[in-house]
């Protein structure tokens, strides 16, 4: 009957979380652990199990505002996860496209006619695109590590969603001028192999699921718990 | 003590705590309870938030072990923790000096 009280708390706390599902776990898990600990002290000060239960969960704070700082702290570990695979992924991703173009289709130059400058300017931005992204993120991952403890945490946590949601959409931008600017010039080129053409839809389905995260990374910086 | 009074503080409590050992969530809640005699009057589900910012920091290291059949997150001190307690200690000497010269038996506020 007692144990209802601590059940109800880590619940009520645990349905107003979101966040990678492991964290959230391990703050539930915690804070039970502390909730249990503090019962058994207090039932050890000789009050009764459920009278015990009701200070422990009175000591551990109101729901809503315990929630609302391990959300907080939720948001930045969600973002920072984001940030490393946006890092990591985005130059990998873009230098493995590369290598596959020069390996299956070759230079753009070998298209017969040099492409017009307009073409060459928005490939370079597109190649460009990537790793700015990427370095941004890693800028951003190291501002976040040295502003960990002076700067709010939700105020880090919709920086960084922001960050990851700009970085995504340039990103995505660069890689839709590329195609268009393609389709444009010569439009047999976007399927002039099939092995590019499979890598470029893996491309894509990387992007669209780094946008998913860097979109949660908001979602998760801005709930009202 | 008021809740309000002791949150910009919360940080170098916890690294003091933690000085020279290894302790789960609520063995830091009861060592800072301890430590001022009761005084510390927080809501006790502060303290994870605050753990996981300094974690963030760098400043603590957690591993999670099973202790007595439930499962435990211990925390303890990095080297940058370390150094950043030395900081806090050192900046907490020169603050209450200071403010004590003003406020303290000696000062021309405490003769007015």
């Amino acid at each position: 009957m007692g144990a209802d009280l601590i059940d109800g708390y880590v619940a009520d706390l645990g349905s107003r979380l979101q966040g990678s599902r492991k964290q959230v776990r391990d703050l539930l898990t915690e804070t039970r652990d502390s909730l249990t600990d503090a019962t058994e002290a207090h039932v050890g000060r000789g009050l009764t199990e459920r009278e015990a239960q009701e200070r422990a969960v009175d000591e551990f704070g109101p729901v809503r505002e315990i929630a609302n700082a391990y959300q907080a702290e939720l948001a930045v570990s969600y973002g920072t996860r984001t940030l490393i695979w946006l890092a990591v992924v985005l130059p990998l991703m873009h230098m493995a496209w590369e290598y596959g173009r020069m390996l299956l289709i070759g230079p753009w130059q070998d298209f017969g006619t040099a492409p017009p400058s307009w073409y060459l300017f928005v490939a370079k931005a597109n190649d460009l695109t990537s790793g700015i992204a990427s370095g941004v993120a890693l800028v951003a991952l190291v501002l976040g590590r040295l502003l960990a403890r002076r700067c709010d945490a939700k105020l880090l946590a919709r920086l960084g969603a922001t960050v990851a949601l700009a970085a995504v959409g340039a990103v995505l931008l660069g890689n839709l001028s590329i195609i268009a600017a393609t389709a444009h010039l010569d439009p047999a080129r976007l399927v002039q192999s099939l092995p590019m053409t499979f890598a470029s839809a893996v491309t894509w389905i990387v992007i669209v699921r780094l946008g998913l995260l860097a979109r949660r990374c908001l979602s998760c910086a801005t709930i009202v718990v | 003590m008021k809740p309000d009074a002791l949150r910009g503080h919360l940080d170098a409590l916890l690294l003091a705590t933690l000085d020279g050992r290894q302790l789960h969530g609520y063995a830091i809640i009861e060592a800072l309870q301890q430590g001022s005699g009761g005084a510390l009057d927080l809501p006790t589900g502060t303290v994870y938030p605050a753990l996981r910012r300094l974690e963030r920091a760098g400043h603590v290291a957690s591993d999670w072990s099973t202790v007595g059949g439930r499962k435990r997150r211990t925390y303890r001190l990095t080297p940058t923790g370390q150094k950043a307690l030395h900081a806090e200690r050192t900046a907490w000497r020169e603050f209450t000096t200071v403010i004590d010269g003003v406020l303290g038996g000696g000062g021309k506020w405490a003769q007015t």
